[in-house]
């Protein structure tokens, strides 16, 4: 039993927590998020807690599907279908991204949405990353951090010292560098944790102050020391995809006779591979960090660096077969799926590719894929 | 030895009983409320037919949507794995599996041992299934067993040109109303389908000898433009076609419980 874990699963349950509202309520803004390119250490510095919009606790899209159509990705349409609820609206505001174009259309949606029926927050901020890791594109890169820098300290009338910021660096890493001991943990043959339980804690740590993150992962690795779950006759998969939140999806697969023993989801371990460095200019190395390290479908002629790190992983982890997770109309992960395929053909690794939509049920399907799956990769080992 | 295989889908529940590696009986019914509800039926009714009781049976496996809710089941296996076990049981030279079930279809490439190796399974839509074909007769006002036989009389059949099975519905009323013949309708019918299951095909090396089965197996419109569209020829099974996931189940309890045969 780990108490910690416990309770970081109900934090990855909910989207406002006791954390959240006791920073709030001590006087610290709240700024949401979207997606792994925004730099968390750049709102902390400037005095800020960084939370991830999750569409978790949405129970529908109608709202959200007055401004995007059902050819949308369901993440974002549950995350916008909450903040036309008003469930946002402990956030001071919020970060866009062009990530992909169904988030970053949530920035246009919500800025209409502000000026004709004053859904808040004010402050709503379009970042913009780009798809290349040229030089003239990490000089770019360099130039918006310093142009949401300026906005933030202008707009919130904060201080964004390089101080700060080396403190933020410092301290996003350790949070980092936790993760990572956990997820060195899940290397043993018998994991301290479950895939799904690990995706709870990934998901929990974005949504809560990093200051408290970082003490309740302290905590939990103490606490998963001892525990060990048997791995007798399971599988050890890898799971790869966008955004993922359903933790009871997770479980649905783990329960087919496998432990989903590391992942590299845009919401899950692909957050915690790589610190920022902490020496020379601050804002060079967040820049370097962000744009050389998430490794994302939206990044161009990156894929030979995705797929070799994922070679890595499942090695590292000795993983027996790749399940991807896809949400509908995601043109990103459509095409990743597709070369990771030829190259699940051509390295002689098992794949499935899973396509859902976000809390969208379809359990008796899916679970007849993955069960049969998982019995064909045995009969492939045996 | 007495083993048992029971699978409930979403249209239809069969149970197969096999002794000493010999099938003893099968049953085939529709589905009740609850997969406990088709599957306990099935195996009655199986059961009643042997003269045995369910303390009789030495292993059951379940298969099939409601596999996970069957009471006496003690093991289940996906009905991909049991379509390949079953087709391979009837004839060991089959290697490519083309299931065409209620809601789903599915191509399965199997080994030497019966094995699977390979599968690929619909996961867009439902135009290529038994439940599209139910919808299509009855648009067509025909039964559904109607479809094959009067398909092979078709001289100019129709093209369903929409991908969808609602869509496809309201073409088949647009036919009707023209006054297009009946059978040219069905076999236009049955050529969509078979079209959709073919695409699907692409995605798994086909290997032969090749089986087809589930409860569309038996539509002889659809299996004979699939011969066509694939460019195979479908290798007849000494069982109902339909009861395979069945048999592929208690395949498996009887090589899992002692009898390797």
């Amino acid at each position: 039993m780990s108490d910690t874990l416990d309770i970081i699963k109900k934090l990855a349950e909910k989207d406002v927590n006791e954390y959240i509202t006791q920073a709030a309520d001590e006087g610290r803004k709240i700024l949401g998020y979207m997606c792994s390119f925004v730099p968390e250490e750049i709102i902390h510095a400037a005095g800020m807690v960084p939370y991830r919009l999750r569409a978790v606790g949405s129970k529908e899209t109608r709202l959200g599907d007055t401004y995007y159509s059902a050819i949308n990705c369901s993440l974002v349409r549950h995350i916008f279908d909450k903040a036309l609820n008003s469930e946002f609206a402990f956030l001071n505001g919020v970060v866009f991204m062009n990530g992909c174009d169904h988030a970053r259309r949530m920035y246009d949606n919500w800025r209409n949405a502000f000026q004709t029926q004053g859904l808040g927050p004010e402050f709503l901020h379009m970042f913009v990353a780009p798809h290349t890791t040229s030089e003239t594109s990490f000089q770019r890169f360099l130039d918006e951090l310093r142009d949401f820098s300026d906005v933030l300290e202008k707009h919130f009338n904060a201080a964004l010292t390089t101080e700060a910021l080396q403190n933020s660096i410092a301290i996003y890493n350790q949070r980092r560098e936790l993760l990572r001991g956990l997820n060195e943990m899940r290397k043993l043959p018998e994991p301290p944790i479950f895939g799904a339980e690990m995706l709870a804690v990934q998901s929990a740590m974005t949504s809560i102050p990093v200051e408290n993150a970082v003490d309740l992962l302290e905590q939990l690795t103490i606490e998963l020391q001892n525990r060990r779950i048997d791995g007798e006759g399971k599988l050890r998969i890898v799971l790869a995809g966008g955004a993922m939140e359903e933790i009871e999806h997770i479980q649905m697969i783990e329960s087919c006779g496998a432990i989903a023993v590391a992942d590299n989801l845009c919401t899950g371990g692909r957050r915690a591979d790589v610190s920022v460095e902490e020496y020379g200019d601050p804002i060079a190395a967040v820049a370097k960090r962000y744009l050389y390290e998430v490794s994302c479908p939206r990044m161009i002629d990156e894929f030979d660096k995705r797929s070799a790190s994922l070679e890595k992983i499942m090695k590292d982890y000795r993983t027996d077969a790749l399940i991807t997770e896809k949400l509908m109309f995601c043109d990103l992960w459509g095409g990743e799926n597709f070369l990771l395929k030829q190259e699940s053909k051509r390295l002689g690794f098992p794949m499935l590719s899973l396509e859902r939509e976000m809390y969208g049920g379809g359990e008796g399907q899916m679970r007849t894929r993955v069960q049969a799956f998982f019995e064909m990769v045995r009969n492939r080992q045996s | 030895m007495i083993v048992a295989g029971c699978d409930v889908g979403s249209l239809t529940a069969e149970a197969v009983i096999l002794k000493d590696s010999q099938v003893l009986t099968s049953k085939i019914m529709g589905v009740r409320a609850t997969a406990e509800k088709s599957a306990v039926c099935v195996m009655d009714l199986a059961l009643a037919q042997a003269g045995l009781k369910y303390s009789d049976i030495d292993a059951c496996y379940s298969t099939g949507y409601g596999r996970q809710a069957i009471p006496f089941s003690q093991k289940n296996i996906s009905e991909i794995s049991c379509h390949g076990m079953g087709a391979y049981w009837a004839d060991n030279s089959i290697r490519t599996i083309v299931d065409i079930g209620g809601q789903d279809c599915k191509v399965i490439s199997i080994d030497e041992n019966g094995l699977v190796q390979e599968f690929i399974m619909n996961d867009k839509c439902a135009a290529g299934t038994g439940r599209c074909l139910e919808v299509l007769a009855k648009a067509l006002d025909v039964e559904l067993h109607e479809l094959g036989p009067l398909s092979q009389k078709a001289r100019k059949p129709i093209n369903l040109t929409n991908k969808c099975s609602i869509f496809m519905e309201l073409e088949v009323m647009q036919h009707v109303y023209k006054k297009r013949k009946a059978r040219d309708i069905a076999a236009g019918i049955n050529n969509a389908v078979a079209k959709r299951v073919a695409s699907l095909s692409k995605s798994v090396p086909l290997k032969p000898n090749f089986a087809i089965t589930g409860g569309v197996s038996k539509n002889v419109g659809v299996v004979s433009r699939m011969e066509k569209l694939l460019d195979v020829k479908f290798t007849p099974l000494t069982v109902d076609p339909q009861i395979i996931g069945a048999l592929g189940a208690a395949i498996f309890a009887q090589k899992e419980n002692g009898n390797h045969d």
